[in-house]
């Protein structure tokens, strides 16, 4: 468990080395999507946590949750911008809410032990 | 089992680590420009194609305004010398009053005695004795003449009309004041000249008296003064 979360940060800390070193910036017709995917991530992150907590991980549908939410909601975002329809706020909302609520589990769950 | 969930872990914890970083970065940038690229671009485009065009404005007011200062310039300019032109053609031409030294004539008939059977007119100042003293006159380098306030120019004619004399085709009458603009110790000298024209006029019993003078004032030629028959060549 413990080293799990070890990874985690370790991981977070490359990741974030990768991407200040990476000379890549986004240009603001993109930074739409990607925050959708950022949100979508974090989302499966959380969900991920909360799963491990229940001792229902499942490593398959963390990582496929992980990539296809991202990458559906950026896809949902991009479809909303060429119907005209801001759709990536309905990926805000719903993994917005999602979030939360993962966090409160997580936190009843801590507070339980 | 354990292996791959740590390592799904790491994986995903790793592109999480990425996505935000990159992201935050992305918004900072975009926030930081203000506008979007494509926007920026655009704007770029026409302050370039606007600029040129404010060239190309101020390049015609540059010339235009050269070209109004010049047109300006030339037509003052011409004025000016037309002006100056048809001020010395006036002069030269007599149609302006002038003023200079000079002297004046006076000739005038003396009173003759009554002689039976003799025409008084013969002692008379004649037409020729007026012609001769212009002549005179203009030989002696006189500018301006005037007889009887009738300015002699170019097309003037002095001619006996009946028993009267006609200057510009004016009737002038005795006594004859005559004013002559030049050098007046010429004009006298060249008058006066013994054996000459005033000595010849006074054996003809007719009193001329010459006066020099500082100042005095012709007037300007008064009659027609466009042609009818003669053109430009």
């Amino acid at each position: 468990m413990w080293l799990g979360v070890w990874l985690a940060v370790l991981g977070l800390a490359v990741g974030a080395m990768i991407g200040l070193y990476v000379p890549v910036l986004l240009p603001m017709a993109y930074a739409r999507y990607t925050s959708v995917a950022v949100l979508a991530a974090l989302d499966s992150v959380f969900g991920g946590i909360k799963a491990g907590m229940e001792d229902k991980f499942d490593n398959k549908v963390f990582i496929s949750g992980f990539f296809s939410n991202a990458l559906l909601a950026a896809g949902l975002a991009f479809i909303g911008e060429r119907l005209g329809i801001e759709l990536y706020l309905a990926a805000v909302v719903a993994f917005g809410v999602r979030l939360f609520q993962n966090l409160a589990i997580i936190r009843r769950h801590l507070l339980k032990r | 089992m354990d292996k791959t969930r740590y390592l799904s872990i790491a994986v995903v914890s790793v592109v999480l680590g990425i996505m935000l970083v990159v992201q935050f970065r992305s918004t900072v940038a975009n926030e930081n420009t203000g506008v979007t690229f494509d926007r920026a671009q655009e704007l770029t485009v026409e302050m370039r194609q606007l600029e040129k065009e404010r060239h190309a404005l101020q390049l015609e007011i540059e010339d235009l305004s050269q070209k109004l200062n010049q047109a300006n310039k030339g037509q003052s300019q011409g004025i000016n010398a037309l002006k100056s032109e048809l001020e010395k053609i006036k002069l030269l031409a007599g149609t302006l009053a002038v003023k200079g030294p000079g002297v004046e004539l006076l000739i005038d008939n003396l009173p003759q005695p009554e002689r039976p059977g003799v025409d008084p007119n013969i002692f008379a100042v004649r037409d020729e004795d007026l012609l001769k003293v212009i002549n005179e006159l203009r030989t002696a380098g006189a500018e301006a003449i005037s007889i009887n306030e009738n300015r002699i120019v170019a097309t003037s004619e002095i001619r006996l009309a009946g028993s009267f004399i006609n200057v510009n085709l004016t009737r002038v009458l005795p006594p004859f004041k005559i004013k002559a603009i030049g050098n007046p110790e010429i004009l006298k000298s060249s008058l006066e000249v013994s054996g000459g024209l005033v000595e010849h006029l006074q054996d003809m019993g007719i009193s001329v008296v010459i006066e020099k003078k500082e100042e005095l004032i012709v007037p300007a030629y008064s009659g027609k003064q466009h042609f009818d028959y003669a053109k430009q060549s």
